[in-house]
């Protein structure tokens, strides 16, 4: 069998093994609510990482995301009262102009997106801080309950949460697949200089892609602050690991160009079982980092697509 | 003079941009040295009080200086290993983790053998300084080998590190209270703690490595151009290598001053030393391309970076200001230092 045509079936093959692997050596992980559980835990992750999926798909980064997420998870908490439900356009607003900025400054003043998305990290950051005086604040839990309280409620058994995480998932899928703009960020991706020479405004496309990772990354950081009733300028850390490792073991190498969003989809479900199968295995907290620096590198090294490196990798 | 149409290749040759580059950070560092006893004399002008610019500036004074000297020198360590990593065209993101491995690990290691340097303990500083070449040169392999872009390689590898160290203090804080050991911090030497002076001395290292050795120059010329490196007979891989291993060695240095300086080792101790490290690189000049730059402009970058942290603290700016300043110069820095002319697009 030829490695190069298991490729895209590699993600499916890990996420079924594992789920096996794990099931047979503690069958009540096959029990539904608890699966539910373990899913709808989660859900922020799994959007950060679908937002992460546009940058890495035309063969950026974004590095930001986290620092984006702690943003946004004060602005929600600040403005919380003032603007009840309404705060969730202002995050969504913020997410954007920060992503659409750092998009501008790798496109056009050509900075690696690897070094401007983490110095945009810092001026999140630094904004973060500012709004929250470097405390960790709360929401009003009434207040809370009236705008979003209805995330945590169930629609026909199913949470609200996975709904919402579905509706995004179609949306960035739709988004992918069914748009020129999709087919342009596959044009991107898959060869930069050939999607300009065929007349394509690759800068627009690519400060989109950027945009729309800090959209996604916007909305986590919403959910995360209503999740946990408040925010903190360090609140989402840890998130962006977890992240970028969702997007590659799916299957959306470094070099951009294939994959996409369902990919991520299934990197996710492959961090959750790796994460509930660490959990079994007592394998704590502080060891979990160490684990996924480690099927991080695996990931890449089996994703990535040398031929493009066009032998020099830098 | 009163020929507008200016000669382009002239000025050209005047100030051409590698001039630019390797100046500007210096001149940079100068004006804010300047700057931040300004906005102390202005406050004081404001409230009509006696102050003598510079004279009185408690900014400009040889113990702010030594304060600033003791913040950089750490950094300093991290940020002249990753600097002949950018100096490859490559860059480094692991020293998050490297610094905590080593620092964690030397004092393990440290108490463990007796817990002043007048015992075996003394071993346990070589023995950090090899745990940070052995980090380093895991993460050359696995980036030149497994054929990983270096940001994304050592990335995963910091996060390995972290983990790493997280797992062997369990969350604990570990204390380092050999007097010997801190006379790095209490000791002085006019004026300024002994831990500058062993900043200056490996700096010194870096400088003879980097100027004097041939792999010194190998770092050059594989940032200057790789496959004309490669033609020319250079085991490209193997400089690499080498390259992420030296700097490993230099994450340990600065491993070792970061625990002198506050007396603990934890895995928080290699907090911040990534952005900071590589905001004083490409602040200093040396350009993320490769193959301009040096340890000097990275001293140079250090200081700049620690002389805006501190003078905004002196000034009375609240502390929220610094990691956007910082960002914001990291970006401005490397605008500086492209040329535009020659790069089509960048990832």
């Amino acid at each position: 069998m030829d490695m190069e045509k298991i490729k895209p079936y590699l993600p499916w093959i890990t996420l079924i093994t594992l789920v096996l692997l794990v099931g047979i050596a503690n069958p009540s992980f096959f029990n539904p609510a608890g699966m539910v559980g373990l899913v709808a835990d989660i859900v922020p992750l799994f959007i950060m990482a679908l937002g992460m999926t546009f940058a890495i798909y035309i063969g950026g980064i974004d590095l930001s995301v986290q620092q984006m997420a702690n943003l946004v998870t004060v602005v929600a908490t600040v403005f919380l009262a003032p603007l009840g439900m309404g705060v969730a356009v202002v995050c969504i607003v913020v997410g954007f102009g920060f992503g659409a900025l750092s998009g501008y400054i790798t496109t056009r003043l050509f900075v690696p997106s690897f070094v401007s998305t983490l110095a945009m990290g810092f001026v999140a950051l630094s904004g973060a801080k500012y709004l929250s005086g470097e405390r960790a604040l709360s929401m009003d839990a009434t207040l809370r309950d009236e705008s979003f309280g209805w995330m945590f409620a169930t629609t026909a058994g199913i949470p609200n949460e996975l709904i919402i995480a579905g509706l995004l998932l179609f949306l960035a899928w739709f988004l992918q697949r069914r748009t020129t703009f999709g087919r342009a960020l596959k044009a991107v991706g898959s060869g930069e200089l050939a999607a300009v020479a065929s007349g394509l405004n690759v800068d627009r496309i690519k400060i989109l892609a950027f945009a729309i990772s800090g959209m996604f990354a916007a909305i986590a950081g919403l959910m995360f602050s209503v999740k946990l009733s408040g925010g903190d300028a360090n609140l989402a850390n840890g998130f962006l690991l977890l992240a970028i490792v969702a997007v590659l073991v799916g299957g959306t190498p470094l070099t951009g160009g294939v994959g996409g969003v369902i990919n991520t989809l299934i990197g996710t479900l492959i961090v959750v079982v790796i994460r509930s199968a660490m959990v079994y295995l007592e394998i704590d907290a502080t060891q979990q980092q160490m684990v996924f620096g480690v099927v991080l590198i695996a990931a890449i090294a089996l994703t990535i697509d040398r031929s493009k490196l066009r032998g020099i990798v830098k | 003079m009163a020929d507008v149409t200016a000669d382009p290749a002239q000025s050209k040759r005047l100030f051409p941009r590698e001039r630019i580059i390797q100046w500007a950070p210096l001149l940079v560092l100068f004006v804010l040295l300047l700057l931040f006893p300004f906005f102390e004399w202005l406050e004081d002008f404001r409230e009509a009080k006696d102050h003598i610019y510079l004279l009185d500036s408690r900014f400009f004074s040889i113990r702010n200086a030594a304060r600033i000297a003791m913040s950089s020198a750490p950094a300093l360590m991290v940020a002249v290993g990753v600097t002949f990593i950018i100096i490859m065209g490559s860059i480094d993101l692991s020293m998050e983790g490297t610094v905590s491995v080593c620092a964690v690990i030397f004092a393990f290691a440290f108490i463990a053998w007796g817990g002043t340097i007048l015992s075996w303990a003394w071993l346990a500083i070589p023995v950090a300084m090899l745990v940070g070449a052995a980090m380093g040169f895991v993460n050359g392999i696995v980036h030149v080998k497994l054929k990983i872009p270096s940001f994304m390689a050592s990335l995963a590898m910091g996060f390995v590190g972290t983990g790493l160290a997280l797992l062997l203090t369990g969350g604990d804080r570990i204390r380092v209270e050999d007097p010997i050991f801190r006379s790095l911090l209490t000791e002085r030497w006019f004026n300024f703690p002994v831990m500058c002076y062993v900043a200056l001395a490996f700096l010194l290292i870096a400088w003879f490595i980097q100027s004097r050795t041939t792999l010194g120059r190998n770092f050059y010329a594989v940032g200057g151009g790789e496959e004309l490196a490669h033609a020319s007979g250079l085991n490209v891989e193997r400089v690499r290598i080498m390259g992420f291993t030296l700097a490993g060695v230099f994450f340990a240095v600065g491993a070792l001053l970061a625990v002198g300086r506050i007396g603990i080792a934890e895995t928080a101790t290699g907090n911040n030393f990534m952005f900071v490290s590589i905001t004083a690189v490409v602040v200093g000049g040396t350009a993320l391309w490769g193959g301009i730059g040096g340890v000097w402009n990275t001293l140079v970058g250090v200081l700049i970076v620690n002389v805006i942290n501190n003078g905004m603290v002196v000034i009375g700016l609240p502390g929220w200001v610094q990691d956007g300043t910082l960002g914001l110069l990291v970006i401005a820095a490397v605008v500086m230092s492209t040329d535009r002319q020659s790069v089509s697009f960048v990832k």
